[in-house]
């Protein structure tokens, strides 16, 4: 689902798409230094990885974005790393498109720092099991955003397109679920092992 | 903190070593002049309800259906043409294949005009024989085009691993960068 094929979107979109997501990466790349290349860089690996593996839920499968846990952990960096993520699975696997890859990452990568941005304060304050159901919350927001957005990227682009809502909501709700309980588990656990994995969102 | 994380990637990806993956693939074929087949999800699933819509050479739009249950549909196209099938499971994902006119003319094609003088060892219907390899064939090449159409879209071990070397390679330029600007700085 935020992994949108070549030859859907129309140009405008296409054009948006790559322009949102260079300037959002763009403004993060100054904030790139040796303290927070790692982080980004793992949170990437994590995102190339765990957005790979599908499962099939009612008439569609879903796949982790792990889009709220990047927006907590490295804030505005999400976006170099979800970028970096997507080509190597457009080029490696097909997944998505070279095409869309400015849309796909807007989308993915948007919602999760406006909600890491708006969340990151409270789970800094918030001891683990507070911080924990925050961070959840945070990342079923997340998701909802992307679907959204990919709702709207291809209700832009062409009318024969518009995903029904009916199964936009069975997809998405489960997943919300799943992608809440695995930040929300993280979160917590970094809280008490790491914390301060946690404080380089500070913008 | 490193080591932990990328213990978790190695247990993540020893859990899903039947790789599954997050794409939708559209497998079509013809059989006996129809074209049938079904959409199905990498990795597992098969979009009920999804729309089919076939457009021919044109681009003109000829025919819609809905899946059933196992994704699949079947339509008999009413002459030899190239067809684009293209499927959208209302949420986003989509998949598209392609049905050349020569794999439906085998059998509605014109038999060529014999020569005047009748051919002594012609057998009497080949028509009929045609359709009964073609038939053959379909059934028998089908499996195949299946598997193919699955392997097509799986994912590798070593281009996961290709991957994520990609991006410690570029964390190491990253770094190269940063500190070679710390120290013309300092």
């Amino acid at each position: 689902m935020a992994h949108i094929p070549d030859g859907v979107l129309s140009v405008p979109v296409l054009a948006g798409g790559f322009v949102v997501a260079g300037g959002l990466v763009a403004v993060s790349l100054r904030r790139l230094d040796e303290r927070t290349i790692p982080r980004a860089a793992i949170l990437s690996a994590a995102f190339f990885v765990t957005s790979l593996v599908a499962v099939p839920v009612g008439p569609s499968s879903v796949h982790l974005l792990l889009s709220g846990l990047m927006g907590l952990m490295i804030g505005r960096l999400a976006a170099p790393a979800v970028l970096v993520g997507l080509l190597l699975q457009a080029v490696l696997f097909g997944f998505g498109g070279l095409t869309t890859l400015g849309v796909n990452t807007a989308n993915i990568a948007l919602p999760g720092i406006l909600f890491g941005a708006l969340f990151a304060p409270a789970v800094l304050r918030a001891e683990a099991g507070r911080a924990g159901l925050l961070a959840g919350i945070c990342a079923a927001l997340s998701v909802a955003g992307t679907g959204l957005l990919v709702a709207l990227a291809l209700a832009l682009s062409s009318s024969d397109y518009v995903p029904s809502a009916r199964i936009l909501l069975v997809t998405y709700l489960p997943l919300m679920a799943g992608e809440a309980l695995i930040t929300g588990f993280a979160v917590s656990f970094l809280k008490r092992v790491k914390p301060d994995a946690l404080a380089g969102v500070a913008p | 903190m490193i080591a932990r994380l990328l213990l978790a990637f190695a247990c993540l990806l020893a859990f899903t070593a039947p790789a599954a993956a997050h794409r939708l693939k559209l497998f079509a074929t013809v059989e006996e002049g129809a074209i049938t087949g079904y959409a199905f999800f990498i990795g597992g699933g098969r979009p009920e309800g999804a729309e089919l819509i076939v457009h021919d050479a044109a681009g003109q739009e000829i025919f819609r259906t809905a899946t059933d249950a196992q994704g699949g549909f079947a339509w008999t196209p009413p002459k030899p043409d190239d067809y684009r099938l293209t499927v959208d499971a209302r949420d986003g994902h989509m998949a598209e294949a392609t049905i050349g006119a020569d794999r439906l003319g085998g059998v509605a094609a014109p038999a060529p005009a014999s020569a005047p003088t009748p051919a002594p060892a012609a057998p009497a219907d080949t028509a009929a024989i045609e359709r009964a390899v073609d038939k053959a064939v379909e059934r028998q090449i089908r499996p195949l085009l299946e598997a193919y159409a699955e392997a097509e879209g799986r994912i590798r071990f070593n281009d996961v691993m290709g991957g994520i070397g990609m991006i410690v390679g570029l964390a190491g330029i990253g770094l190269w960068a940063a500190a070679r600007r710390k120290s013309r700085d300092g």
